[in-house]
């Protein structure tokens, strides 16, 4: 049981404005204090939690949903109001969950690790392109992460706003968006360059700020284990993010056979060498796919097939041929296949 | 160009190891002057391990008892091929902060050894691409060194 103590326990001026707040007006129960967030699932709504001699007030919960799946409720990731200050912030408190990731027929020993995103938070304070935060101890030790909210949407859906069909869209928004992911994968390659992965490279752990354009990564507090090619999960999901960015989805036969422009008649080009090298049923060689996609990018595309005869040892491999293929997409390359 | 008589064999328990083992001793064996050194690398302690209640110097312990148990074996082929023990070192390492293949080309590197001997797994793109291949990132990254690859 999680010990807790009454708003009387707090500073006159902080259990003040705790009062007058409107979460708490409207609660039928006190708000309780922690100190110690340990068991975590005792929290609720309302109550306040000191970290660092800062008092936290939850005020909602943050919520993840794998895709096709409903979201969930973070209960370890309240969303807080500072009550010192009225500040909006997301507490990230620590869970320790160990468990394997399946990619084709491997399993992927992965971890949350409180440490590893504490340190990655030191590492990139002012950079534009991570979410800033700090961490700091509560009473048990404990270190909680207080990161700052970002006003924007997920890049996944971001790229969906215009409704353009994906030709029109692939002339004229992708090369924008292409340009700012470009700086995404230099914020990665800074991240590998001082030994550190993302650990959980998604789609949706890119948020686009709202009136900067800024693309900016979030949540680094997972972490896996490859002891010999450290840094390879989060090359192939850059890769699989490069892909989504450029056809808006994801491929796969049934969807090819059921669509009228492709069907039959594309899906049969396809052969094992244009899989995905890890997710065996999805297709790479989008270009088979949509002849408007230039050779430079598809060729990108590629190296996570199982026909790749080379991979990207580094971020900085993949950025370079990005950067190269955006440079030729204005040409509208509309070559061959492979 | 170190000397190529100075011979890092990289060893594990496995089969391929085994038979980069015979294959090296079945030629080092016939050389005068060789100086073998038989090295054990592994990689840091998988997630989960210190909550389970042991330390880094139970890891190491447990890891250095699994080396000297390769070693023997490996030992005891070298001398079948005929090289004598005065002519064989041995070295059980961990990988902290680096891969295998960095750590087995840092050693070779501090120590000025002339050859590598490594076996080969045959592994699959995707597994490559996930989990590495020891012998192929040697053949990349080393260099002034010979590299014996054992498939």
């Amino acid at each position: 049981m999680a010990e807790y103590t009454t708003a009387n326990s707090l500073p006159p001026g902080i259990a003040e404005r705790l009062r007058g707040h409107r979460v708490t007006r409207s609660m039928r129960r006190r708000s309780r204090v922690f100190t110690d967030t340990t068991d975590f699932t005792a929290i609720d709504y309302g109550d306040v939690i000191v970290v660092d001699e800062r008092y936290f007030l939850v005020v909602a919960y943050t919520k993840e949903g794998r895709f096709g799946v409903d979201e969930q409720i973070k209960p370890w990731v309240p969303k807080v109001e500072e009550l010192a200050t009225g500040e909006k912030k997301i507490l990230k408190l620590v869970f320790h969950e160990t468990f394997d990731i399946t990619l084709g027929p491997f399993t992927i020993p992965c971890y949350r690790h409180p440490e590893k995103e504490a340190r990655v938070l030191e590492l990139v304070r002012g950079h534009s392109h991570f979410m800033q935060g700090e961490a700091a101890l509560d009473g048990a030790g404990n270190l909680v992460r207080i990161l700052d909210i970002i006003n924007g949407s997920r890049l996944d859906k971001f790229i969906h706003r215009s409704g353009a069909p994906l030709e029109e869209y692939f002339h004229h928004e992708l090369p924008a968006i292409l340009t700012q992911f470009l700086e995404c994968l230099q914020a990665i390659s800074f991240l590998h360059s001082h030994g550190f992965r993302h650990g959980d490279i998604r789609r949706d752990h890119i948020l686009v700020e709202r009136g900067s354009g800024l693309y900016r990564w979030i949540d680094f507090d997972y972490d896996f284990y490859l002891p010999e090619r450290p840094f390879a999960l989060d090359l192939y999901e850059l890769g699989n993010i490069l892909m989504y960015l450029t056809v808006r989805g994801n491929f796969y036969p049934r969807d090819i056979a059921a669509d009228p422009a492709l069907g039959r008649r594309v899906l049969d080009t396809i052969g094992p060498g244009d899989y995905s090298l890890l997710s065996k049923n999805r297709i790479v060689n989008l270009k088979k796919l949509f002849p408007f996609i230039p050779m430079e990018l598809n060729n990108i595309f590629l190296h996570f097939s199982q026909g790749t005869e080379v991979f990207y040892e580094t971020v900085d491999e993949l950025h370079d041929d990005l950067a190269a293929a955006l440079a030729t997409m204005d040409h509208g390359d509309t070559g061959g296949g492979r | 160009m170190n000397d190529w008589k100075r011979i890092l064999i990289a060893v594990d328990n496995t089969p391929t190891s085994r038979k980069a083992i015979r294959y090296a001793a079945n030629i080092i064996g016939r050389l005068e002057e060789a100086r073998i050194h038989l090295l054990h690398i592994y990689p840091e302690p998988p997630p989960g391990y210190y909550s389970s209640g042991r330390s880094l110097d139970d890891y190491v312990e447990e890891k250095d008892r699994e080396g000297g148990d390769i070693f023997a074996d490996a030992v005891l082929t070298l001398q079948e091929a005929g090289i004598t023990e005065q002519t064989i070192t041995t070295e059980c390492r961990m990988a902290e902060h680096r891969t295998i293949s960095q750590t087995i080309l840092a050693v070779q590197k501090e120590g000025r050894y002339g050859t590598i001997v490594v076996g080969k797994r045959g592994v699959s793109k995707a597994e490559e691409f996930l989990f590495g291949s020891i012998s192929n990132a040697l053949l990349h990254h080393g260099r002034d060194v010979a590299i014996w690859v054992v498939g």
